[in-house]
């Protein structure tokens, strides 16, 4: 007994082996097919069919405790409320939520939680930005600018998840000002006091303009992060679409290692965005030539500067500019036989 | 590049790339010594790469010939082609071996002549990537000084994201040089991290007005002379390492943090403010001020970061149903996805400490109290330690409010109360008492959970000053 113990971990079996691999292989299937299986039964549930027939029968439902469809009712309830907010996800792109603080000492009142959702290029959304909102009561100020009452509420960004640049604090001051801020309201003034009449011209008819804060614009406010955060993706899929045509993402989507042949037709070894934003794009040819190009939010190159070895390269850069400067064909504009057979500069 | 050495003058030039520091200087070996064998022989493949080789030309046997008194006695022949090092160098790769046989061909081989200041950098560099948290960094923000807000009243801009300075760091040493040549000399050295989103600027001070100083050779590996700089990709802060430095040699870096702000300040009318976060490691600083999603929700607001608690609009399941686990390891296909450092590897990591298996219904309540009041932050891996917390607590002692109106004014100046927590990781281990009971999750202030992603706050009524007093 003693030698078999002491024999069976010094040479695990290799028919054991075998199976402790198959187990753990079906386990995993086992576990995928679990998760397929549940994400079939909640699409089952959302389906319309399913929806209206919960809808119709009503009276029968109740009267019929036994009915198969009371007892999976609240299932389909929640499916169907998740399916329509999934919709409008989908299709407005931003929505709103409460959320309650649990920090203790946090003020009573829920923020306002806004939620915006982008879809990407292959089909997928990317995962969503968040922001959350304070509400501030004011005090009521003199004047007629606080026309609803003796106090109003005034948002506020408390947290949000949007990347770092962009810039949610200037997009603040213009769309949320807050009256109690008293710097904002006093740089207005100082600014009224220094700036030639131009602001006045303006804004002739709106004389309390000046005093009194302007009205907060929440839709502003979401309709121009979202603009931003979209155009954000959506550079970043314009240079992922140009690294594929080039050839430079490899098979499972990663980047290929450095030394990649260069693309025939246009002799680019390299292209990437310059940081995370995407805004500036650097190219590299393989003789030898740097670019880099500033990319607009509506997916049109502005500007583009290309160095080689007797400077700059102006019949390149034109022909990145060129075109009604869309970069998806930036690629085809950039070939070596449209750009010979060119007329020179 | 080479410049004449014979004159001695003073200039504003900053000091050379090629300035050699022999190779003989004890202080060289400790500190290249720091690196591990394959970082060594990384830079060695770097240096003798066919782009570098102009800037770091091994020692060969034609230069031998130039100088034939050298001594015979150094055990390392001389290649006679830069083939013949390479090979050397591959090797040593090949073959398993102590670290030490590395350094001594590189310092007594094929650099004996010396090691340049940009090769010193560059192995400092490569010691930071390796070792994130090797130093004590300050996360400093970019603001930009509105002197004329033409835009308010104007209708708004188009680009939001213009606002954030573009930052050529080239343009930044220009400046920093023009500021700081009459005083002392520097070296820089400019690279991007191969490991994070970050471009490092490594600035080496001598006190000296001088070309080539005549100090001593150990000056130049001496680290309280080196500060860094760190400017993340595209988000409007700038890391600058604090360095351990004593007594005089402190004045000429204290003069530097502050031409730093006016050199800003000159070039693009922004200055620099304190954003009350300083930690060890660099990853952390990325996550709390970075360009990443969490730089603005920590603590319970983490599960908005990592987006945690709902799907993707595509999916069907109602988002109760589904584990936090698989909402973040969903391959939500961001831009940010695999640049993020800390992302759903990271995070799968942080959820397998949650366990929640057989439990009593009051330590089942205390988990969800913990969750919602942490998020998914600071459990058992947390992708932003904390090394240091400073707290400063401006309640009065004792809450019962008759006792207060007792006291008169003269003692109102009661002495602040300040809280300081240190270790490996501040707010993981507030998480992991909270988890044992010890801390009520339910009444601790926010400050606690690292809601706030400083490491130095002042708190009245559980609120975080924005000002310091």
């Amino acid at each position: 007994m003693a030698t078999s113990t002491t024999r069976a971990p010094a040479t695990p079996d290799p028919e054991e082996e075998e199976l402790d691999t198959e187990i753990s292989s079906i386990r995993a299937e086992i576990q995928n097919l679990q998760k397929h299986k549940r994400i079939l039964t909640s699409s089952l549930l959302t389906t319309d069919p399913i929806q209206k027939l919960l809808k119709q029968p009503k009276p029968r439902a109740e009267t019929n405790p036994t009915d198969p469809l009371s007892t999976i009712s609240p299932l389909v309830h929640a499916a169907g409320a998740h399916n329509s907010s999934n919709h409008h996800r989908i299709a407005f792109g931003a929505t709103a939520f409460p959320f309650k603080d649990p920090s203790p000492t946090a003020s009573a009142a829920t923020l306002l939680g806004v939620r915006i959702d982008v879809c990407a290029r292959n089909g997928r959304f990317a995962k969503p930005y968040y922001i959350l909102l304070q509400q501030e009561r004011t005090r009521a100020r003199p004047g007629p600018s606080s026309g609803s009452g003796a106090s109003s509420k005034v948002l506020k960004v408390y947290r949000h998840t949007v990347p770092g640049f962009i810039s949610i604090a200037k997009l603040e001051r213009v769309y949320l000002p807050r009256s109690g801020a008293s710097r904002g309201a006093g740089n207005e003034d100082g600014d009224g006091g220094v700036s030639s009449g131009e602001d006045e011209d303006a804004e002739p008819a709106k004389p309390w303009k000046k005093s009194s804060t302007r009205k907060q614009d929440l839709r502003g406010f979401v309709r121009e992060l979202r603009r931003e955060l979209v155009a954000w993706h959506m550079r970043v899929d314009a240079v992922e679409f140009l690294r594929e045509k080039l050839g430079l993402v490899g098979e499972g989507g990663g980047s290929l290692p450095f030394d990649v042949s260069p693309d025939r037709d246009t002799g680019i070894v390299s292209l990437a965005a310059v940081a995370l934003e995407a805004r500036y794009v650097r190219v590299e040819w393989v003789d030898g030539r740097v670019g880099r190009f500033k990319l607009s939010n509506a997916g049109v190159v502005e500007r583009a500067v290309v160095i080689g070895d007797e400077g700059r390269d102006k019949k390149i850069e034109n022909a990145i500019t060129g075109g009604g400067g869309r970069v998806e064909t930036v690629l085809d504009r950039l070939r070596v036989d449209v750009l010979s057979g060119s007329p020179g500069l | 590049m080479a410049r004449p050495k014979i004159v001695r003058a003073p200039t504003t030039a900053s000091l050379p790339n090629n300035l050699r520091i022999p190779s003989s200087t004890p202080s060289l070996t400790k500190s290249l010594g720091r690196l591990s064998r394959q970082a060594l022989l990384d830079l060695a493949f770097t240096w003798l790469d066919d782009r570098n080789i102009a800037s770091f030309p091994p020692y060969l046997q034609s230069n031998e010939e130039d100088s034939p008194d050298d001594d015979e006695a150094l055990p390392y022949p001389a290649g006679e082609t830069i083939e013949e090092v390479r090979q050397v160098y591959e090797d040593l790769q090949d073959r398993k071996g102590a670290k030490r046989e590395v350094l001594e061909r590189i310092l007594e081989g094929d650099w004996r002549h010396g090691i340049t200041l940009r090769q010193l950098a560059m192995a400092d560099l490569r010691y930071m990537d390796d070792h994130p948290a090797s130093l004590r960094w300050t996360a400093l923000e970019l603001s930009q000084i509105d002197t004329k807000r033409k835009n308010s009243k104007t209708p708004p801009p188009a680009d939001w994201s213009g606002s954030v300075p573009r930052m050529q760091a080239a343009t930044f040493v220009q400046g920093l040089q023009r500021e700081i040549s009459p005083l002392v000399k520097a070296h820089y050295h400019l690279t991007h991290s191969a490991t994070l989103p970050l471009t490092f600027l490594r600035i080496f001070v001598v006190d000296s007005p001088y070309q080539s100083p005549r100090q001593a050779a150990e000056i130049f590996t001496d680290s309280s002379r080196v500060i860094y700089v760190a400017f993340p990709d595209s988000c409007p802060y700038v890391y600058i390492s604090i360095a351990a430095s004593s007594g005089s040699k402190a004045a000429p870096l204290a003069n530097l943090l502050t031409t730093d702000t006016r050199t800003l300040q000159r070039l693009a009318r922004f200055s620099l403010q304190a954003t009350s976060l300083a930690a060890k490691n660099l990853p952390t600083l990325l996550a709390l001020r970075g360009p990443g999603r969490s730089t603005a929700s920590n603590g319970a607001f983490s599960i908005f970061a990592d987006a945690a608690i709902e799907g993707s609009p595509l999916d069907p399941r109602p988002s109760n149903t589904v584990s936090p686990e698989e909402h973040i390891g969903v391959s939500h296909s961001g831009p940010a996805e695999g640049k993020e450092n800390t992302d759903s590897s990271a995070n799968k990591r942080r959820y397998s400490g949650i366990d929640t298996g057989l439990l009593s219904p009051d330590s089942k309540k205390r988990r969800l109290a913990i969750q919602s009041r942490f998020g998914t932050l600071g459990s058992s891996l947390a992708p932003a330690p904390l090394d240091r917390l400073d707290i400063r607590l401006l309640d009065k002692p004792g809450s019962s409010e008759d006792q207060d109106e007792d006291v008169d004014d003269s003692t109102s100046t009661l002495p602040a109360v300040s809280l300081t927590f240190a270790g490996a990781d501040v707010i993981g281990g507030i998480r992991a008492l909270a988890e044992l009971g010890i801390i009520d999750p339910g009444r601790m202030p926010s400050w606690m959970t690292g809601e706030e992603g400083v490491s130095v706050a002042t708190v009245r009524q559980g609120q975080r000053l924005q000002k310091d007093i």
